[in-house]
């Protein structure tokens, strides 16, 4: 996170402190709302045609061709447990940058890019709303009547991958 | 004194693979410290020395023989878990390494010094011999010095790798000599008069960086050229095509007319351009074939047999990368079978043999792989034997022996830790060099296949792919989904009737002419959804690796296409049937059937029910 470091303006007047400005994507999923660090954000696409790929964990839908390079699609609703929905036209994969390897996430939509102080981070309450694993969060972000949960997927890959290794 | 030696080509391959495996060993290294229970890593670490002693050992290089010998029985005395690793032991076995990358520096100066050796030797033989617990003691006196050395150690590495890129002469031996506090009173000196013989590290930052660049004939080159010019009048003729289309001065049917010349050119022209870039890559086998003879005299003087070796088929080219990979491989294959195949001349007149045994080497293109055979005419392979060892050594079971092919029999001897020596000598007896083989064959998508005769010979055949990224594959549709499965491991396809497949214990089996054929329904395997109404004629696709055979139940054929391999990268390498997969022409993704997990993994299914 420490690495977006831009100078912060209207938003240190704002709250007052001098924390770093982080630039956050932020998305949906399940009527919540989510925020990864947009430095670990490639691009953001439509639904291609994917392709299934057997005998792997059931939120891995497949594989997509980006371009010539084949790249794994997680299904976020089936990761973190949520109730799955039909794709619709607002339906985006996230194209990350995950350990420096490419690897899209399918979530229900993309909204914008917001800009927070790195102070307003706050740490995540114990019981966090719905099914997603604690140690996917890297903090909660309030901001006036939203609430934002900011994601650290490099974490919940690590964690996949060393079942995914454990099972072989 | 000066290096003899005979052939500066066969020393440059040395010092070549030598640089890499010990810039790798490092890593390894280091990273073993952190996870010393990753029998992986163990095994890595234990054959890059081991490759490294066997290699000086046939170029006579003694002291270097004699310091990664003493190394190779500590690690294996880890890797067998006879001796925890302490911070101390690492630290000798660094200082080992260390001493190692001087010596080969020495040689790559073209000067071979007389190194102080035996300090770092005393350092390793109590570990060889005392409890895990003892060896501090004696170390203890060492270790204060290898102790602040240890964490230059990285350091030291990556700038002794580094240097013969930039050719910049009296860095790269100062740091391994910086790294040894015990040997650096006698080196410093010579570390200052290191600028006198620059020729030879010239020669060895030259020979580093051929790895890495390709010598192309011009005219190749300018073919190449020609080719990318046409390509690009193609591109030019697309253009305009849509233009005219777009702006109305041509009708459909001229369009697809012309579309379907231009189609058809496009396609000659890069399959040309396909062919000329990978002949580029293409280096005969002679490469790695001419340092065997030397070997292979080398090897029979030391173990007193009489040895006639015949070359065959040294032109046949194959793909650099594979070139690369196949020269380790082929050595172990060589020295097993010099030392457990050949008898002595004595035993063969016995036997009723000639004197000399024969060892042919050989080389043939078949398709799209090449096969690389190694025969001798010795003893062969006691499956008995082997199979009694693999029990003894607690790698197999009673129950598993019983159970096993002859042909499984002779795939114990690629186990790790097999051998059927009771004692390592300088040779063998590790039980590595097999592994060594299976790794680099797997590595490159090859096969290995055994045929043996009690007292007649035995033959390794390896059958490589001519290149690693494009294979011809036979498209399948399995209930709507595309698969590839490449074509040099397709036998033979059938259309069959439902009706006619047998159930034998739970596995479906086809009757085919006079041998009977198990059965994988790829949409099981797949899991793949029914979609299409139950119809009783299917297709077959039989494939085989080694000598064992499968029917792969798909539900329709495609075709025949030429496809680019593309991994699926980290996250996905290890999925089961599934070796990477490729881009079709509609921009979709196809996956790569894995034909030899196929074949293992159905038989494993049928033994388990």
């Amino acid at each position: 996170m420490s690495n977006a470091l831009v100078p912060m303006n209207a938003n240190e007047a704002r709250t007052g402190d001098h924390g770093e400005l982080i630039q956050l994507v932020s998305f949906s999923l399940d009527n919540e709302e989510y925020g990864v660090d947009v430095l670990k954000v490639r691009e953001i696409i439509r639904m291609p045609s994917i392709t299934r790929v057997p005998n792997t964990p059931h939120y891995v839908e497949g594989v997509i061709n980006l371009r010539g390079k084949v790249i794994p699609i997680i299904n976020m609703r089936r990761r973190f447990g949520l109730i799955e929905v039909e794709y619709d036209k607002q339906t985006r994969i996230m194209v990350m940058d995950v350990e420096g390897e490419l690897m899209g996430f399918i979530v229900d939509a993309v909204s914008e890019v917001i800009r927070i102080s790195s102070s307003e981070i706050q740490p995540s309450p114990a019981v966090v709303t719905s099914g997603i694993d604690q140690e996917c969060i890297a903090g909660v972000i309030n901001q006036a009547e939203r609430l934002l949960v900011l994601l650290d997927l490099q974490k919940m890959f690590s964690q996949d991958e060393r079942q995914l290794f454990g099972s072989l | 004194m000066p290096i003899d030696c005979e052939d500066q080509e066969l020393l440059e391959g040395f010092l070549a693979e030598t640089t890499e495996l010990l810039e790798k060993l490092d890593d390894d290294l280091i990273a073993l410290e952190k996870a010393s229970d990753d029998p992986e890593l163990m095994n890595r670490i234990f054959r890059s020395i081991h490759t490294v002693k066997g290699a000086s050992s046939f170029l006579g290089f003694d002291l270097l023989v004699r310091v990664t010998h003493k190394t190779e029985d500590v690690l294996n005395r880890l890797r067998k878990g006879e001796l925890q690793l302490t911070p101390e032991i690492m630290d000798v076995v660094l200082e080992a390494t260390d001493l190692v990358k001087t010596l080969v520096a020495d040689i790559k100066a073209g000067e071979i010094v007389d190194r102080e050796i035996d300090e770092t030797i005393n350092k390793l033989i109590p570990l060889l011999t005392e409890q895990p617990a003892a060896p501090a003691a004696p170390a203890q006196p060492a270790a204060d010095a290898p102790a602040p050395a240890a964490p230059e150690a990285p350091p030291a590495a990556s700038e002794t790798t580094a240097p013969p890129q930039a050719e910049d002469k009296p860095a790269p031996e100062a740091p391994p000599v910086a790294a040894m506090p015990p040997a650096a009173p006698r080196p410093a000196p010579e570390a200052a008069k290191k600028p006198a013989p620059p020729k030879g590290a010239e020669k060895g930052g030259d020979d580093l960086s051929d790895n890495t660049t390709v010598r192309v004939d011009v005219k190749r080159l300018d073919d190449l050229m020609n080719q990318v010019g046409e390509l690009v009048l193609e591109r030019n003729r697309m253009i305009q095509l849509n233009q005219d289309l777009q702006g109305g001065t041509s009708d459909h049917i001229l369009f697809s007319e012309e579309f379907g010349k231009l189609a058809k050119r496009m396609s000659f022209v890069t399959s040309e351009l396909q062919m000329q870039v990978l002949k580029m890559r293409m280096i005969p086998v002679e490469k790695v074939f001419k340092k065997f003879p030397r070997i292979v005299r080398s090897l029979a003087r030391d173990l007193g047999k009489e040895v006639d070796l015949q070359i065959f088929g040294e032109e046949t080219e194959l793909d650099r990368s594979v070139v690369d990979e196949i020269g380790d491989p082929l050595i172990h294959l060589i020295r097993n079978a010099m030392d457990h195949g050949l008898e002595t001349p004595d035993e063969r007149m016995a036997a009723g043999k000639p004197r000399t045994g024969t060892l042919v080497l050989a080389a043939v293109h078949e398709g799209n792989s090449i096969i690389i055979s190694i025969k001798d005419d010795g003893r062969g392979i006691d499956t008995e034997r082997v199979g009694r060892k693999a029990i003894e050594k607690g790698l197999i079971t009673e129950d598993q022996l019983a159970a096993m092919s002859q042909r499984e029999m002779f795939d114990l001897i690629f186990l790790p830790g097999f051998s059927t020596k009771d004692k390592a000598s300088d040779l063998s007896g590790r039980g590595v060099g097999m592994d060594v083989v299976k790794t680099n064959i797997k590595k490159l998508n090859g096969l290995i296949e055994i045929k043996s005769e009690k007292g007649m010979g035995s033959e390794f055949i390896l059958r490589l792919p001519l290149t690693l990224a494009i294979i011809q594959s036979l498209l399948v549709e399995v209930e709507g989904e595309i698969y590839s499965i490449p074509l040099a491991s397709v036998l033979e396809t059938l259309r069959v009737d439902q009706r006619e497949f047998h159930v034998i214990g739970g596995q479906e089996v086809l009757k085919l002419r006079d041998m009977v054929l198990p059965l994988v329904r790829l949409e099981q395997v797949f899991n793949v959804r029914r979609c299409h109404e139950q119809d009783n004629f299917c297709y077959i696709v039989v494939i085989g690796s080694a000598d064992k055979r499968v029917g792969l139940v798909v539900t329709r054929l495609v075709g025949q296409q030429e496809v680019a391999i593309k991994s699926l990268g980290k996250y996905l390498a290890n999925v089961t049937g599934i070796a990477g997969s490729t881009i079709l022409g509609d921009g979709r993704v196809a996956l790569i059937v894995d034909p030899v997990g196929m074949v293992d993994g159905g038989e494993g299914a049928s033994g388990g029910r």
